[in-house]
């Protein structure tokens, strides 16, 4: 290391914390103060796109949607390998080619044992 | 080889009467019973064999066993270890036979436990590195462990656990002082070695070899067990079946005093001095201590292992008298202890399966019902309180000689312990064999089984008593050995080990031939 | 890469192949008994390539991995106990859950995970490995997701290991901020360039003990451990206590040794009241327990504070000593959660030390066992773990800490008690009412059976002729 990284190279960093930190604190405070207050009954009840909510919350709902949302999540955020590998494809020549088919042929298994264990039917 | 075949044959013959147990009952205990003639008998042609020879060591047996560490499997005996040994194998018998009708249950387990811990005993007396000894002095506390918990009367479990609580704390600390003494040696001569000969005069300064005797003394003196370490006695004794209660107080005791006199003392010489006035101050409170309790106690095996604290007593006053005279009178104590109050458990393990009890106000008045009873157990009584003619009267006199020279006021107070001695052994007789009769019920007297058993006891005891050359005869080197060191200069430790070296290294030719033939 | 980087690499490939294989079988529906078949000869062959590959010790594949005697042995070490753990799964899972077979999968996971941990030397495969390690944790532990306690213990590790991963992290981005690099060598290089230790450096090894420390359940941050040994199926808690802590041990031993650690006297004064205060508070929790898998979490917590002894030394013989008592350890642990395996039953483990009440006069074998494994975690003498303790003694002394050798001495004396307990118990002559006959298995009862069998005496061949392995450890070096 020719400059020897101090705490004190820091300093901006926690300078910028405390900024951000203190804009939070300063403006919810100074809102809370000086906003005007008026609670009527009508401002106080779920707002839901301007129609009275309709039973509870927290309702059962198929388990599909979960999963389905999860597995479409976890192939989704692979394609973000793909995107730098893509940029340095060159220099990566045909062993980069190699290893992004061995790293897609793996996730295909992966597609593979999802669809044997019929995790994407409806029924 | 004959050292490592007194064990592996206990070993054996404990695995062989677990296994064949499941099938038959009653093989287990002739397996044992079998086992430990052979042993014996082998043991016996030693004595014989003993006469032949000069040398301080018998037999000598070494191998590797974990070389990386310096530990080698090295055995030794010499006059005082086949005394212990021989001893050891006696009452292995005797307790077999003890038990042969009590046990009824898991007889197989229960003669394996048997057999276990007379091995880890009989390795205790001939291990001669260190680690391998204290190997040995774990080994036998597992089997004792079941032994007490398993076959144990109501408390058994309590006196099981504070039995083995007591001797591995006390042991692991051992370990910490060999691990040190190791070290202290590695770091002066460069070789690491846990071998007792060439541990023997290691070089340490007098603080560390106070806190390394500590370590060593901590473990025997628990074993023995002196004041303030003796509460586990009277529970392991009381709860223990008989035949482990023989056993306890006529061997496994005898390991503490083996140690101190073995390890202890030649190891740390001067650290030995040091403690030796704190530690007969002990001896002589046991001695009158353990008297008076036993004098107070209504459970008869209870009372019993009072008594083995105060005979300890005497046990540690002799050997920290550190004089010829009072270390023979040990080597006889620990002998005639074993006889006597060993033959006093065994009578009172009769007593309990025909009366159901042990308490001594439940009894009375059974000499009319059971004279055989009455007087061997008169003859016991007898020698635990030091009548001439019997064993414990030799022992305790030659101790009281030896300590007269070294310390007269500890000598006087232990003189005094033989009067207490006097009235709790009278009060044994009285309260169970005179008086006014209790219970009804017709008791049966001995069975040819009991009579054999305390016949032979009765017949060690006077011949100890009347005849005890033999057994001085063969203790003889082991004790001039240790009165050497305490008697010359220092240099006296360094020439006795090289003597023991040098006959140790020409032994092993001549002993080997006359095994193997 | 070049070709004997794979070849170095092969166990861990073969790791973690062998988890896409199984996840391509379970695909085809094969059975559980071949899924189960196929995974123990897929972690016996990756067991055999660590002995195949030992001869291109020592080599590095920089700058994330390492490869030395050491850590061949701890991942030999750890896929064993994973094998052991597999052989005891089939009879466990089969009768308890309805798709068993994903667990083996899982198993591969951790397994790789806790691999990749023993062989790194630099912070992001640490990182890595203890990611793969812990996340496949959180699924095993839940696994029987019917059982009360599964759910709790799961959700427990989960929150607890994501928090101590923070702090982990946080600990290495302090260190890097003052070395300028993550890998253990180089950090060591630049501490000895300085006089003093700084203070963002010592906060952030402070807080990096903390993440690893909460792996290793040393005190103070062992809170989790009884709930979640009681909580995960019998198998898995073997595998937490065996495998998943091996892998961390060995990285932190690394890491102490490439900063030499142990010239820092703050260090050394940390680890000691850390290795005290575990081998107290195990000993001591364990005393009033009545489960036994929470009997075992507190002895776990003593054991690695008796492992502390021999690490804090860090002299010619602790990396033997430690080792070695790995070794017995993970045999010795590994036996006695196979009892408590075998003994579970459909609806619970066999945890309540209830059950195991006079278990001599019914399962004789089976007690036997246990009674072994017991009296090793004791330290008694003719098993393994006598050794393991005398060594970890050896070299405590050696370094000169007698107060650490005292204290293990007194506190392993208090824990005698709640493993004769287990014995006096087993022994005991009240019969048990109720005999619980297996099993749907009677083979694989069987086999697990016979493995208990033979690691039992290995146990007590490690405490008789201990002569062998000892020369094998001597031969490793950590490079």
């Amino acid at each position: 290391m020719e400059a020897q990284s101090t705490s004190l190279n820091y300093l901006p960093i926690i300078f910028q914390l405390l900024v951000a930190l203190g804009f939070v604190v300063f403006t919810m405070t100074l809102t809370h103060l000086i906003g005007p207050k008026r609670k009527t009954a009508d401002k106080l009840v779920a707002f839901e796109s301007g129609i009275k909510s309709i039973g509870n919350a927290r309702q059962p709902f198929s388990i599909k949607y979960f999963l389905v949302a999860i597995l479409f999540v976890l192939f989704d955020v692979e394609v973000i390998f793909m995107y730098p590998w893509a940029v340095n494809f060159r220099e990566f020549g045909l062993n980069g080619l190699i290893e992004m088919f061995i790293f897609m042929g793996t996730l295909l298994l992966g597609f593979i044992y999802i669809i044997k264990k019929r995790a994407l039917d409806w029924d | 080889m004959i050292l490592v075949w007194l064990i592996l044959i206990l070993m054996g013959g404990g695995l062989l009467a677990f296994m064949l147990g499941q099938w038959n009952k009653s093989l287990p205990r002739w397996i044992a019973l079998f086992t430990l003639f052979a042993g014996f008998l082998g043991l016996l042609s030693l004595w014989i064999e003993q006469y032949r020879f000069t040398n301080t060591w018998l037999v000598n047996y070494k191998t590797e066993w974990i070389p990386s560490f310096g530990i080698t499997f090295h055995l030794a005996i010499d006059g005082l270890s086949l005394i212990l040994l021989t001893l050891t194998f006696f009452i292995g018998i005797l307790s077999i036979l003890s038990s042969w009708s009590d046990i009824r249950d898991r007889v197989g387990f229960y003669h394996f436990n048997l057999l276990w811990i007379l091995a880890g005993i009989s390795g205790v007396f001939m291990a001669m590195d260190l680690f391998l000894f204290y190997f040995f002095w774990e080994v036998m506390l597992i089997p004792m462990y079941f032994l007490i918990g398993i076959w144990g009367s109501e408390n058994r479990v309590y006196a099981a656990y504070k039995f083995f609580i007591f001797t591995q704390a006390s042991g692991l600390l051992m370990l910490l002082a060999i691990l040190g003494l190791y070290f202290i040696h590695g770091n002066n001569t460069g070789t690491f070695t846990y071998n007792y000969f060439e541990l023997l005069g290691t070089v340490i300064p007098e603080g560390t070899a106070n806190w390394l005797i500590a370590g060593f003394l901590i473990a025997f003196i628990v074993k023995l067990p002196l004041i303030p370490f003796h509460s586990w006695l009277p529970d392991a004794h009381s709860e223990a079946p008989t035949a482990g209660s023989l056993i306890l107080a006529a061997l496994l005791l005898k390991t503490g005093a083996y140690g101190i006199m073995r390890f202890a003392l030649p190891l740390f010489p001067q650290a030995a001095i040091n403690f030796a006035p704190w530690l007969m101050l002990l001896g002589v409170l046991g001695i009158i201590y353990g008297a008076i309790l036993a004098y107070a106690q209504t459970d008869l095996k209870r009372l019993v292992a009072y008594t083995s604290v105060s005979h300890m007593g005497f046990v540690v006053v002799g050997i920290f008298a550190f004089s010829e005279l009072a270390l023979q009178g040990v080597v006889m104590q620990l002998i005639t202890h074993a006889i006597s109050t060993g033959a006093l458990f065994v009578i009172a393990g009769i007593l309990k399966e025909r009366l159901h009890t042990r308490d001594i106000s439940a009894m009375g008045g059974f000499w009319q019902q059971m004279p055989k009873l009455g007087v061997l157990s008169m003859v016991f009584t007898m020698a635990s309180l030091g009548l001439p003619g019997l064993g414990n009267f030799i022992a305790e006199l030659l101790i009281l000689l030896g300590a007269f020279r070294s310390n007269l006021w500890i000598t006087i107070f232990a003189t005094a312990g033989l009067v207490f001695s006097a009235i709790y052994s009278l009060r044994i007789m009285q309260k169970v064999f005179f008086g006014p009769k209790a219970g009804s019920a017709p008791i049966s007297d001995l069975n040819w089984r009991e009579l054999s058993i305390l016949t032979s006891l009765t017949i060690v005891i006077i011949w100890l008593g009347v005849y005890p050359q033999p057994v001085i005869h063969t203790a003889k080197p082991m004790v001039k050995y240790i009165e050497n060191i305490f008697s010359g200069d220092a240099s006296a430790v360094k020439n006795n080990k090289l003597l023991y070296q040098m006959k140790t290294a020409e032994q092993p030719n001549k002993k080997e031939t006359y095994v193997s033939k | 890469m070049s070709a004997s980087d794979f070849y170095a690499l092969s166990p861990l490939l073969l790791l973690a192949g062998s988890s896409v294989l199984i996840m391509l079988l379970i695909a085809v529906r094969l059975s559980h008994r071949i899924i189960q078949i196929s995974s123990l000869l897929l972690f016996a062959i990756s067991l055999y390539s660590t002995v195949f590959t030992a001869d291109i010790l020592p080599y590095r594949i920089p700058p994330l991995l390492i490869f030395d005697g050491f850590s061949s042995f701890i991942t030999a070490l750890i896929i064993f106990s994973s094998l052991v753990v597999n052989i005891l799964s089939y009879v466990y899972f089969d009768e308890k859950e309805e798709s068993p077979k994903e667990y083996y999968v899982l198993l591969f996971l951790c397994t790789l995970g806790s691999c990749v941990l023993a062989i790194s030397n630099h912070f992001v495969s640490l990182f890595l490995g203890l990611e793969i390690l812990t996340v496949g944790l959180y699924a095993l532990i839940a696994y029987l997701r019917g059982r009360n306690h599964s759910i709790e213990a799961g959700v427990k590790y989960l929150v607890l290991a994501a928090f101590s991963s923070a702090f982990l992290l946080f600990g290495m981005a302090l260190i890097y901020l003052e070395t300028g690099t993550m890998n253990f060598s180089e950090i060591g290089e630049r501490l000895r360039t300085v006089d003093n230790i700084p203070v963002i450096f010592i906060t952030g090894l402070g807080m990096m003990l903390v993440g690893v420390g909460f792996k290793l359940a040393i005190f103070p941050f062992h809170m989790w451990t009884a709930d979640i040994y009681q909580g995960s199926p019998a198998p898995v808690t073997a595998f937490i206590a065996t495998a998943s802590k091996g892998g961390m041990f060995a990285v932190l031993f690394r890491f102490f040794a490439s900063i030499q650690g142990f010239n820092f006297p703050e260090i050394i004064t940390i680890l000691s009241v850390v290795a005290i205060a575990s081998m107290l508070v195990g000993n001591l929790l364990a005393l009033r327990q009545n489960n036994v898998k929470r009997i075992l979490a507190y002895s776990s917590i003593a054991h690695f504070g008796y492992l502390f002894v021999a690490f804090i030394p860090r002299n010619a013989i602790s990396l033997e000593a430690i080792s070695f008592y790995l070794l017995s350890y993970f045999i010795t642990t590994l036996t006695a959660f196979g009892i408590v395996t075998l003994l579970s039953v459909r609806e619970t483990d066999a945890e309540d030390i209830g059950r195991y009440k006079a278990l001599f006069w019914q399962h004789p074998i089976l007690a036997c066992v246990l009674t072994a494994s017991m009296l090793s975690l004791a330290g008694i003498p003719l098993t393994a773990g006598f050794i393991g303790k005398f060594y970890v003694l050896a070299a405590g002394l050696q370094g000169g800490f007698w107060l650490l050798a005292i204290i293990l001495v007194l506190s392993s004396v208090i824990g005698l008690y709640y493993y004769l307990r287990i014995i006096t118990i087993m022994f005991s002559k009240e019969e048990h009412a109720e005999i619980i006959e297996k099993k749907a298995h009677p083979g694989f009862y069987v086999a697990s059976s016979a493995a208990l069998v033979i690691l039992t005496f290995v146990i007590l061949l490690l405490g008789i002729y201990p002569d062998a392995v000892i020369k094998l450890l001597g031969g490793f070096s950590m490079s």
